[in-house]
């Protein structure tokens, strides 16, 4: 008998004897959009035995997963593993089918992501494997803070799961917009809101980057037509989000409904993954990430902008 | 191979009880270091609920705590080990620094095995001290090792030799920050020339961690094994009582604690170093006087003993500032603190080593701790090549006699 036999009978087994404590079982095909893709650290340190979940740390930090990550936990590396290292795109469909096995994701496995930095590239993460179509991917709310802030418990221990058998589907295009595309909003084209998730400071153009970011774009300000609702604004001092009624109405106050197609965007798209995954996964608005962000849409030639700063770069 | 002629200062020992007193200044002195560590200890418990600094402050602070006490009475000034290697064979010294080596490598392998698992992809374990290797690496040691000899210590050494109240240890230190601007000043060119192209080269990539162990492990003991047959100086003294309480560590005992400290430090938050804050005191002067370049080519990517501009004390901050005060206590109790009075003759030659310590340091990213012990014991070549050649260069500067300048 293989090693890979006998865990997959200790994991029937277990998962058996677990029932008796889990109501629903979580894979059961849960509509997307449903609030549950946000998930409470009490309800994933209840199910975190569960076979059919893996869990996957995204932290920018390192050395932070290895001197101690949620038990089963496994690392994904943001810059070495879910982008392509040589073009600016995320990683392929076989590099992402890849990984997503060697995790040990199987096509019915819950996947639930958690990060440091208020979860910016744990949601980056869900943004990808939404795209290559996993079904049930989740965000553990209020991120790595929260989970230790809690008191709950670490471990040092790395699991080996099994390799799984997922299989990734085509890039969904429905997730992503490109700059073509981006170009047609700001020109009115195209009837779809811009959300630009920055702060005041570099949506008004007064300031290049956010203070402790390097100056990566040559021109300040935001898209035309952009809306700025900084990423903050959907969440609590703890950084877990706000009640999905509040953020509804918080967001619907400044113009975003969902009654038309939303694009947010920040400097590199990590923050406005956040922002997508509340409005996308968890309000089930029509929503994609313009990944390019203002780093590729502030360095474009003979592209329309908004600076009501008027900051010219180069020139102090 | 760890040395077996000596013996650690546990267990009871029954003769060779040396001629012991206890005065009373012996009772104030050992109550008023008795304090000190309290005092860190209670430092690091009000860190430690400190939501702002965190546990990493904290355990950083008790880190610098041990490391201080173990280099203090374990003598670990690496440039008074080579010395009495190289002037009078007297290799006890240089067996502890062999033996923390031995350790620290067995616990890096063990913590390796927890956080990268796989040594067969091209990743690298997270923070260790794995740097490039290059002919700048080379001459960097080369430099600091002469530093070493010209000031009479390394930038460790003369850490704990302020605890001991070693006023030289000043001037070093000011030329060490000096140096460590030059070397931010001297980087950009030295990276494009060599260090952006240098090979990373770290032994698990060829040979696994088992094989990694057994290869370091052999050198080493080859290296004690010609230290053993060479060594004039007899095995320590035996110490029994209070005595403990003032006596030196055996080698054997330094360098295993010294390993182990290293491993912990490794495993909970930073491989050891005492230059990082030290560098970025020095980055952000230099950069207030515009001395520096806007940017600092690949700096801040690379693994090493090299601080970013930080406004607060980092973690390596708090680890100095434990070792220099447990350094102290442990000075103090043996009562081995003594003011003494630099001349400005051995102030110059402490600043102009500094000097060459700063820049050699900044540019090796790190130090005798932070490349010769935290990178070898990290099975990092570029350990093996800065022990060589600082070695080689404080052998130069004992030839030279910079030492008794």
């Amino acid at each position: 008998m293989s090693t890979k036999k006998i865990s997959r009978v200790v994991a029937l087994v277990a998962s058996v004897a677990l029932l008796s404590s889990i109501t629903t079982a979580p894979s059961q095909a849960i509509p997307k959009n449903d609030t549950q893709t946000l998930v409470s650290a009490d309800w994933l340190a209840k199910n975190i035995n569960d076979p059919k979940i893996v869990v996957l740390e995204v932290s920018a930090e390192e050395g932070l997963y290895e001197r101690g990550h949620i038990n089963g936990a496994i690392k994904v590396s943001w810059t070495k593993e879910l982008v392509d290292p040589v073009n600016r795109n995320i990683l392929s469909q076989a590099s992402f089918q890849k990984l997503a096995r060697k995790a040990g994701i199987d096509n019915d496995s819950t996947v639930v992501f958690y990060g440091d930095n208020n979860n910016w590239f744990a949601a980056w993460g869900a943004w990808v494997f939404n795209i290559y179509g996993l079904n049930d991917v989740r965000l553990l709310n209020g991120g790595r803070t929260k989970w230790e802030k809690d008191g709950r418990p670490l471990t040092t221990a790395v699991s080996a799961p099994a390799l799984g058998d997922v299989v990734a589907k085509k890039a969904d295009a429905s997730l992503r917009a490109f700059l073509p595309e981006v170009l047609k909003v700001a020109k009115k084209q195209q009837n779809t809101a811009l959300v630009d998730i920055r702060s005041a400071d570099e949506f008004s153009g007064k300031i290049f980057a956010a203070p402790g970011f390097q100056e990566l774009a040559i021109r300040a300000g935001h898209i035309p037509g952009a809306i700025n609702i900084p990423w903050k604004t959907a969440i609590n001092a703890d950084g877990t989000f706000k009640s999905t009624a509040e953020v509804r109405k918080i967001y619907a106050n400044l113009g975003i409904d969902g009654k038309k197609p939303i694009i947010v965007y920040c400097r590199i798209g990590e923050r406005a993954s956040h922002t997508w995954f509340l409005l996308s996964q968890v309000l089930g608005y029509d929503v994609k990430v313009y990944d390019g962000s203002w780093t590729e849409y502030g360095n474009s030639v003979g592209v329309p902008i908004s600076n009501p700063a008027g900051t010219v770069w180069g020139i102090a | 191979m760890t040395p077996k002629k000596v013996t650690t200062t546990s267990g009871s020992v029954t003769g060779a009880a040396s001629s012991f007193s206890w005065s009373k200044a012996d009772t104030i002195r050992t109550s008023v270091a008795g304090v000190i560590v309290l005092g860190l200890l209670f430092w690091a418990y009000l860190l430690s609920s400190n939501t702002e600094t965190g546990g990493r402050a904290s355990f950083s602070l008790l880190i610098g705590l041990a490391l201080g006490i173990v280099f203090e009475r374990g003598r670990f000034c690496f440039f008074c080990i080579f010395r009495d290697s190289i002037e009078s064979r007297k290799n006890n010294g240089f067996l502890s620094v062999i033996t923390a080596l031995a350790v620290g490598a067995i616990g890096y392998a063990i913590v390796f095995g927890m956080y990268l698992p796989d040594t067969s992809g091209e990743y690298l374990p997270p923070g260790a001290h794995i740097g490039p290797t290059s002919w700048v690496l080379a001459i960097a040691a080369l430099a600091f090792g002469f530093g070493m000899a010209l000031s009479g210590a390394c930038i460790s050494g003369h850490l704990y030799r302020i605890g001991q109240g070693s006023l030289r240890a000043i001037p070093a230190l000011i030329g060490a920050l000096i140096g460590f601007g030059l070397g931010f000043i001297t980087w950009n060119t030295l990276y494009l020339r060599a260090i952006q192209e240098a090979p990373t080269l770290w032994l698990p990539h060829y040979i696994g961690y088992a094989g990694s162990l057994a290869v370091t492990l052999a050198a080493l003991g080859v290296i004690a094994y010609y230290l053993l047959k060479s060594n004039t100086e007899s095995a320590p003294e035996k110490v029994s009582g209070l005595a403990v309480l003032r006596s030196k560590f055996s080698p054997a005992t330094t360098g295993a604690l010294v390993g182990v400290i290293g491993t912990i430090a490794y495993m909970r938050i930073e491989p050891l170093g005492v230059t990082r804050q030290l560098s970025a005191i020095s980055r952000k002067e230099f950069e207030k006087q515009s001395l520096l370049p806007e940017t600092i080519n690949g700096l801040d990517t690379l693994a090493g003993c090299v601080g970013i501009v930080t406004e607060t004390i980092s973690n390596n901050g708090w680890l100095v500032i434990g070792f220099v005060l447990a350094s102290f206590a442990g000075a103090l109790s043996a009562n081995r603190f003594k003011f003494e009075i630099p001349t400005i003759r051995n102030s110059s030659t402490a600043l102009f080593g500094g000097v060459l310590m700063g820049w050699g340091s900044m540019t090796a990213l790190g130090c005798t701790v932070g490349v010769l012990l935290s990178s070898t014991q990290a099975f990092a070549i570029s350990g093996w090549v800065f022990f060589l050649f600082a070695f080689l260069g404080v052998y130069l500067g004992i030839k030279a006699k910079v030492h008794t300048l």
